[in-house]
């Protein structure tokens, strides 16, 4: 007999914020594909993905600073240390996964290698299921509604990739679809320490920055690796100082989304997640088209294609935000949560906390003394200040990309995203205090 | 007595993770990842 794990009032509004950051997350993440148009500007696409990072990295110091404090994330570390090892490792699998699709944009175009490495979603329920106990006694319909809309979001995501092909020729079509497959294996199976961590009752804001020490370090590997050493990453380096703050800005958009999308995978798992955030094709289509001029002068049946991919995937993220979790599914995540638990002899009242979105800091320590609340330090404002100096200052060497925009739709866009980057964090805040 | 009971906690938590199926499902396919990687730069 499986009791129920927390009253169901709170459930439903903890789905209801998982749902509200998953769209969220599709708006943020969307927008920071923009930034991979320059690789067509001759910068290296590992130059790309390392610049990229580098935001990243800025960015998950200082926005879990301004917002948590550093000294919240310690308390997490004494809780679950053992979770620091799946941070580095999902960071590791983001950095591989990233790079791969900048190798796929470069042999075969976005608009075919994003819906290929949106079959993230279609893994991210595998996984969810397998070892998660995600959609377990969920019931017939719940089944059908999540995996029927993540297949209806693949459906269309293909149209599309279809209709905005035929911009853009494959130079190495075997090699892209490769490189695009498989990043969506790496992306699907990145999930699976975000999973664990949140069933433990980690804070996605501590979570990340662990993530960000093995993003960085595949990535510099990686570039120091394929780039030829030292001398030629720094010539490399130096060669897109005119492009450094773009990229780094784009890293930067993509933080913001992924925060997000760490809440929603908190919130509604990973198998509904996940093909919430991946609307972020939808937002990354809207960008090329309305700001980038993409798609311009092609024929009535190529707009149609692209109006009904879009419809459709609209229409499987509609159904997998409707498949609410039911009490009987969540206590199925609360049998998980405890295995973890036991495993690793993490505080009962840390785990509890950590899925009920109540502060898990709370719960004392596991040598009985209560924990203390720590607020922000020296360290905290020193890196939101040090974060705030570099990217301004990159922005005044920065030279605006030449590429016709317009500026009109970049700002409603633009306004979109800010609307998604309130509500969420009004909504994250009021129920859960970002725990 | 809480340095006794986070001894062996810290000591046991490496056999932990390196028998626990939710390290290698990553670990594989990031090594898979890296082979791709490899072959298509």
């Amino acid at each position: 007999m499986i009791s129920p794990s927390i009253e169901s009032a709170r459930l439903r509004k903890l789905q209801l914020v998982g749902i509200l950051c998953g769209f969220g997350a599709g708006a943020w993440l969307g927008a920071a594909e923009a930034p991979t148009k320059l690789v067509k500007l001759g910068v290296s696409p590992l130059i790309v993905s390392l610049l990229m990072v580098l935001g990243v990295f800025l960015a998950r110091w200082s926005l879990p600073a301004l917002i948590r404090g550093t000294g919240q994330m310690r308390l997490d570390i004494r809780q679950a240390p053992h979770l620091i090892v799946w941070g580095i490792l999902a960071g590791c699998l983001w950095a591989v996964a990233n790079t791969l699709t900048i190798f796929a944009i470069r042999d075969i175009g976005l608009s075919i290698a994003f819906p290929l490495w949106n079959i993230n979603s279609l893994l991210g329920i595998f996984w969810g299921y397998l070892l998660f106990n995600e959609l377990r006694d969920a019931g017939k319909i719940r089944w059908l509604t999540v995996l029927g809309g993540a297949l209806l979001m693949f459906a269309g995501a293909t149209l599309l990739a279809f209709a905005s092909s035929a911009q853009s020729p494959a130079e190495h079509p075997l090699r892209g679809i490769l490189a695009a497959l498989s990043a969506g294996v790496l992306w699907g199976t990145m999930y699976v320490p975000y999973r664990k961590a949140y069933l433990t009752g980690m804070n996605p804001l501590s979570f990340i920055a662990f993530f960000t020490i093995g993003e960085l370090g595949m990535m510099l590997t990686l570039a120091l690796a394929y780039g030829g050493g030292p001398d030629a990453l720094a010539h490399q380096l130096d060669l897109a100082k005119p492009v450094l703050f773009w990229l780094m800005l784009g890293g930067f958009v993509w933080v913001i989304g992924d925060s997000f999308q760490q809440y929603a995978a908190k919130y509604i798992g990973i198998s509904r997640g996940i093909p919430l955030s991946n609307t972020n094709q939808l937002w990354g289509l809207l960008w090329g088209i309305l700001v980038f001029g993409e798609l311009r002068g092609l024929s009535t049946s190529l707009y149609a294609q692209v109006i009904g991919g879009s419809l459709l995937m609209a229409a499987g993220a509609g159904a997998i935000a409707l498949s609410s979790v039911t009490g009987k599914e969540h206590a199925r995540w609360k049998q998980a949560a405890d295995r973890e638990g036991q495993r690793y002899k993490v505080d009962a009242s840390y785990v509890e906390a950590g899925l009920s979105g109540s502060d898990a800091n709370n719960s004392s320590d596991p040598t009985g003394q209560p924990a203390p609340q720590p607020s922000r330090t020296w360290l905290d404002y020193l890196l939101v200040l040090a974060a705030t100096t570099i990217f301004v200052t990159l922005a005044l060497l920065a030279r605006a990309p030449n590429m016709a925009l317009n500026w009109p739709a970049l700002l409603a866009l633009a306004a979109a995203m800010f609307i998604f980057l309130f509500a969420c964090s009004i909504a994250l805040w009021r129920t859960t205090r970002f725990n | 007595m809480a340095e006794e009971k986070a001894a062996p906690k810290s000591a046991g938590v490496w056999t932990m993770i390196f028998t626990d199926v939710h390290f290698w499902v990553p670990a594989i396919v990031l090594l898979a990842g890296l082979v791709v990687l490899h072959w298509i730069r």
